[in-house]
C-alpha cells in the first residue's frame, strides 16, 4: 500500500483503524481524520468501500442448522453410548405405508436388479430366441396353450393325474426291463451256441501283456520252450498222428534231450 | 458469553465421568462447532465429521483445559481451528485467493461465483432469494485464503473479540485485524464483481 499523507493521516494508519472505524469506536477527531484520509485517498477510499461490503456480505450469512443426529452421533463416538432417547427426538417422523405397498416396495426391490439385466439388448435377445424355441417345442410336442386351460386344479384332480403319471413311469420301466431281460437272454443263447476258441481266447489276454512288457524284441515263446523243460522230460520227435500215418506203419523213435547245465 | 464456574464445573464433571455434564457440552457447543466447519470446509459432510472429530479431541484432552488461561469457548474454537488446518493440509484444498494486491485477471480464471446464481433477473421470492445470496457468499467465502477465512469467519460469524482470536490464531491482534479487513476486501471485491457480471 502506498505511503501517502492525507490530512495528516497515513495509509499504514488509516489500515490499522479500519476495523475500529467499522466497529463504531472511532470518535472525534480521529474519526474525522479517518473520514477526511477516506474521502481523499485514491487507494484507501475504495478499500474502505470494500471492506464494508464484504464485512456486510458476511453479516448476511445466517447460522446453518447441524443435522439432526449430529449429536446423538458424537455421543456414540465419544461414550460409547447410543442414547435412544436422543435418536428418537431426531428421527423424522416417516410417513404410513399401508402392508400392500410395503410387499410392493419388497418385491419390486427383488425384480428390480433381474429386470435391469433382462432389459440389455444381449439378454433380450438370448430371452426372445429361448422363449422361440419353447414354443417351437410345445408346438411340435402336441401341446396348445387351450389344452392348459382344461387342466383341472382341483385336489382331487391333481392327484388323479399325479396317480396316473406314476403309474404311466411304472408301466414303462416295467415293459423296458422285460426287453432288456429278452436281449440278454438272446445274447447268452447266442454266446452258447459259437464254437469255442478257448486256447486263442485263453492267450490273448497274457500275450497282450507280453508285446506290451517285451522290450528285448526276443521270441518268448521259444525261451519258454528251451528253458522252461525238465531235464527228464521227454520229447517224442514223431510224424503227425493221423490215419496216413497208421497206413504207412512208420517206427516210433523217441529221443531224450537233457537240458544244458550251466 | 458463559459463566466461567457453570462451565469449570460441567468440565470437572466430565472428568469425574459425568455423561450428563458432557451430553451438556455437546448440546452447547455442536452448532458454533458445526457452523464454523461448514464455513471453512464448506461442505456439510465434511462439516459433520470435523464437528464430530473435534468433539473427540476435546473429550480426550477435557483434563488439560486450564480456566485460569482463558474461556472455554476460546479453548474449543482452538481445537477447532488446528483441527480445520490439519484437515486443510491433508486435503490440500487450493483454492486460495491472493491478497488484496493480486490483480484482477488474476481471479477471471477461477471458477466465476455467477454460476452460483441462478437468474437474477426474475423476481423469486424473499426466502430463495436470501438463500441464493447466502449460498453465493458462502462460495465466495471458500475463494479466500485459509488465512483470512478463518479470521473473518471467527470475527463475522462467530462475534468473537479481537483478543480472542488472536490467542485461536496464535498471532498478534494486529495482524488478526489486517488479516480481517484483507479478507473482507477480497470478499467484497469477489462479490462485487459477480454481481457485476450478473446483472
Amino acid at each position: 500500500m502506498p505511503e501517502h499523507t492525507n490530512n495528516g493521516m497515513q495509509c499504514n494508519e488509516f489500515d490499522a483503524l479500519l476495523t475500529d472505524a467499522l466497529d463504531g469506536v472511532l470518535n472525534g477527531t480521529e474519526l474525522e481524520r479517518f473520514q477526511a484520509h477516506a474521502g481523499s485517498c485514491k487507494a484507501c477510499g475504495p478499500l474502505l468501500v470494500e471492506v464494508e461490503a464484504g464485512r456486510n456480505w458476511l453479516k448476511g450469512l445466517t447460522e446453518v442448522e447441524p443435522p439432526a443426529n449430529l449429536v446423538a452421533n458424537i455421543l456414540a463416538s465419544t461414550t460409547g453410548v447410543d442414547t435412544h432417547r436422543l435418536r428418537v427426538t431426531a428421527r423424522v417422523p416417516q410417513p404410513r405405508v399401508s402392508w400392500l405397498e410395503h410387499v410392493q416396495a419388497t418385491i419390486s426391490g427383488y425384480l428390480e436388479p433381474i429386470w435391469a439385466t433382462v432389459r440389455q439388448p444381449r439378454f433380450a435377445m438370448s430371452f426372445g430366441m429361448a422363449f422361440f424355441a419353447l414354443s417351437v417345442g410345445l408346438t411340435v410336442a402336441g401341446v396348445k396353450p387351450a389344452d392348459l386351460r382344461q387342466i383341472s386344479l382341483r385336489p382331487t384332480a391333481i392327484r388323479h393325474t399325479y396317480y396316473a403319471t406314476q403309474a404311466r413311469v411304472v408301466h414303462y420301466y416295467e415293459n423296458v426291463r422285460v426287453v432288456y431281460e429278452l436281449q440278454a437272454a438272446v445274447r447268452r443263447i447266442k454266446r452258447n451256441a459259437e464254437p469255442a476258441e478257448p486256447g486263442r481266447k485263453q492267450n490273448r489276454p497274457g500275450k497282450q501283456i507280453n508285446e506290451r512288457n517285451d522290450t528285448t524284441q526276443q521270441p518268448e515263446q521259444k525261451q519258454e520252450r528251451n528253458y522252461s523243460q525238465t531235464e527228464n522230460h521227454l520229447v517224442l520227435a514223431s510224424a503227425h498222428v493221423g490215419p496216413c500215418l497208421k497206413s504207412c506203419d512208420l517206427p516210433v523213435v523217441s529221443v531224450t534231450t537233457y537240458r544244458r547245465l550251466v | 458469553m458463559e459463566d466461567v464456574q457453570v462451565v469449570a464445573m460441567l468440565v470437572r464433571r466430565c472428568i469425574a465421568g459425568d455423561s450428563a455434564a458432557w451430553e451438556e457440552i455437546v448440546q452447547t457447543y455442536n452448532r458454533r462447532i458445526y457452523n464454523i466447519c461448514y464455513r471453512f470446509a464448506g461442505s456439510g459432510d465434511d462439516a459433520e465429521d470435523l464437528t464430530q472429530e473435534v468433539f473427540i479431541k476435546m473429550y480426550r484432552t477435557l483434563s488439560s483445559y486450564d480456566p485460569s488461561k482463558g474461556a472455554f469457548v476460546t479453548w474449543v474454537t482452538t481445537i477447532t481451528r488446528n483441527l480445520l488446518v490439519d484437515h486443510f493440509r491433508k486435503t490440500k484444498q487450493d483454492r486460495m485467493t491472493d491478497s488484496i494486491d493480486s490483480t484482477a485477471s488474476e481471479h477471471e480464471d477461477a471458477q466465476p461465483l455467477s454460476e452460483h446464481i441462478q437468474d437474477q433477473s426474475a423476481p423469486p421470492d424473499t426466502h430463495v432469494r436470501h438463500r441464493e445470496v447466502s449460498e453465493t457468499v458462502h462460495a465466495a467465502l471458500a475463494k479466500l485464503s485459509p488465512e483470512l477465512r478463518e479470521a473473518v469467519i471467527l470475527r463475522d460469524l462467530q462475534d468473537m473479540d479481537y483478543r480472542e482470536i488472536a490467542t485461536v490464531l496464535k498471532v498478534p491482534e494486529g495482524t488478526v485485524k489486517s488479516r480481517i479487513n484483507r479478507g473482507r476486501a477480497e470478499l467484497g471485491r469477489l462479490l462485487q464483481r459477480t454481481y457485476r457480471q450478473v446483472m
